[in-house]
């Protein structure tokens, strides 16, 4: 059917009721046998009806603009969290090498619980964390953590509890305290982490090592079960846990 | 996360709250957008699909219709989950979900009719935004159940210039919806039913 506007101002009319009895008894006649019609009488009734809601409109306005900003400061954090990376990905190589020269020269001698958890321990990584607000304070936080400056990161985070509410920074926080010897309250920060997080296979993974950094086999075993069970990216490295926990 | 935080998150939507709308968008982007990418969607989808399902509980509170005995998080991820799984199947595509934390299923079964509904409502929204500043604000005044005369004073326009341009604006805003490959594919199944 040909959109004229002739048509719209017709429809427009019957669905505003403004139509005269004559007008309206003609356009009801047609419509009874202008099956094209109906079905664009009915197509403008949704679209009036959907489109004079102009709440949920300008909501839609508003998430659309709140979208393209955090996108634009998420491409900004990028490029520097990319920086962060490249030094991440050197002090891990160092780290790797360094810990494999001294699992190869001990691997026969001690296979001790320390030894073990230096071993598969590496602080839970940066992911990409950006809030516009908090950007300068966040970017501090991040800082200290990949500079290991822990007791820093505790007292920022402890600080800023709308932080510690987002489970990724309980997760840094977790670390935190793993690395300056505090397993109990690392342990604490895990387990706020409910099982139905996405982070929740990344805190049972740190529990059993924390359990591990503290001798406590039988519960590292537990977690470490659940984990190979979850089936995720940690999967590997806790059957080869498992497996050196048979060796001991 | 607690009773508190979920009431600040609701109110916040509810009033429109740019910061908490934005912190929220922060925290969860992320998550159902790695889920969308993962399920053979693209970044566009993603946007969509989170803003939508934020329409969704918007709406609902609105209307004083939200009865949830989850937390937010765990009724908002079952919403966008299944308006993509919805989309999905109306692309006619497998889903392929490797998802291990599983969503309340109880949840999502009860929300899975709702979404089919406003499904085609976000695709008219969606068009109407991308039409030009002079469109929405003549539409918009239809829209509100103004008459030409109306319009034309409120604009400055003539009203016969209003006229043909309330024609013109709509039919474009028909024609952009009508060849959304989404809006056809509802139409087909609405007709259907």
């Amino acid at each position: 059917m040909e959109r004229t506007q002739e048509l719209f101002e017709k429809i427009e009319g019957y669905l505003a009721k403004t139509l005269s009895k004559e007008e309206l008894l003609a356009f009801e006649k047609e419509m009874e046998t202008n099956s094209e019609l109906i079905h664009e009488v009915e197509k403008q009734r949704e679209l009036h009806h959907v489109l004079s809601d102009t709440d949920t409109l300008n909501f839609k306005e508003k998430l659309q603009k709140i979208s393209a900003e955090v996108k634009q400061e998420r491409s900004v954090s990028n490029t520097k969290i990319s920086q962060f990376s490249y030094w991440k990905i050197v002090a891990s190589i160092i780290v790797i090498l360094g810990i494999g020269t001294l699992l190869w020269n001990n691997i026969n001698k001690t296979d001790d619980f320390s030894e073990l958890y230096a071993f598969y321990y590496e602080p839970y990584p940066l992911e990409d964390v950006t809030r516009g607000d908090t950007a300068n304070e966040l970017s501090e936080i991040m800082k200290n953590y990949t500079q290991g400056n822990y007791e820093k990161v505790i007292s920022e985070l402890t600080k800023t509890t709308s932080l510690v509410a987002s489970e990724q920074f309980t997760l840094y926080l977790g670390n935190s305290y793993l690395n300056i010897g505090k397993e109990q309250e690392a342990l604490l920060q895990f387990k706020k982490i409910s099982d139905t997080s996405k982070y929740y296979e990344d805190a049972i993974w740190y529990s059993a090592l924390t359990y591990l950094k503290l001798g406590e086999i039988k519960k590292s075993s537990e977690l470490l079960t659940v984990i190979i069970q979850y089936d995720g990216i940690y999967k590997e490295k806790a059957v080869q846990l498992m497996e050196k926990f048979k060796e001991l | 996360m607690s009773d508190l935080e979920d009431r600040k998150i609701l109110e916040g939507i509810a009033a429109g709250d740019t910061a908490v709308i934005k912190t929220f968008y922060e925290n969860n982007f992320n998550y159902i957008r790695s889920y969308i990418l993962q399920n053979s969607g693209e970044e566009e989808d993603a946007e969509d699909v989170f803003q939508d399902a934020l329409i969704v509980i918007y709406q609902k509170l609105k209307s004083d219709t939200l009865d949830i005995n989850v937390s937010v998080l765990t009724y908002f991820y079952a919403i966008c989950k299944n308006k993509w799984r919805t989309r999905l199947r109306k692309k006619r595509k497998l889903i392929i979900d490797n998802e291990v934390v599983v969503i309340n299923e109880e949840v999502e079964a009860s929300i899975a009719e709702e979404i089919e509904n406003n499904e085609r409502e976000d695709v008219y929204r969606r068009y109407f935004l991308t039409l030009s500043g002079t469109c929405r604000e003549v539409l918009n005044l239809v829209f509100a159940g103004k008459n030409m005369k109306e319009i034309a004073g409120i604009t400055g326009y003539s009203e016969g210039y209003t006229r043909k341009k309330k024609f013109e604006c709509k039919k474009t805003l028909l024609e952009k919806i009508e060849k959304d490959p989404m809006y056809q594919e509802l139409k087909l199944t609405s007709e259907k039913q």
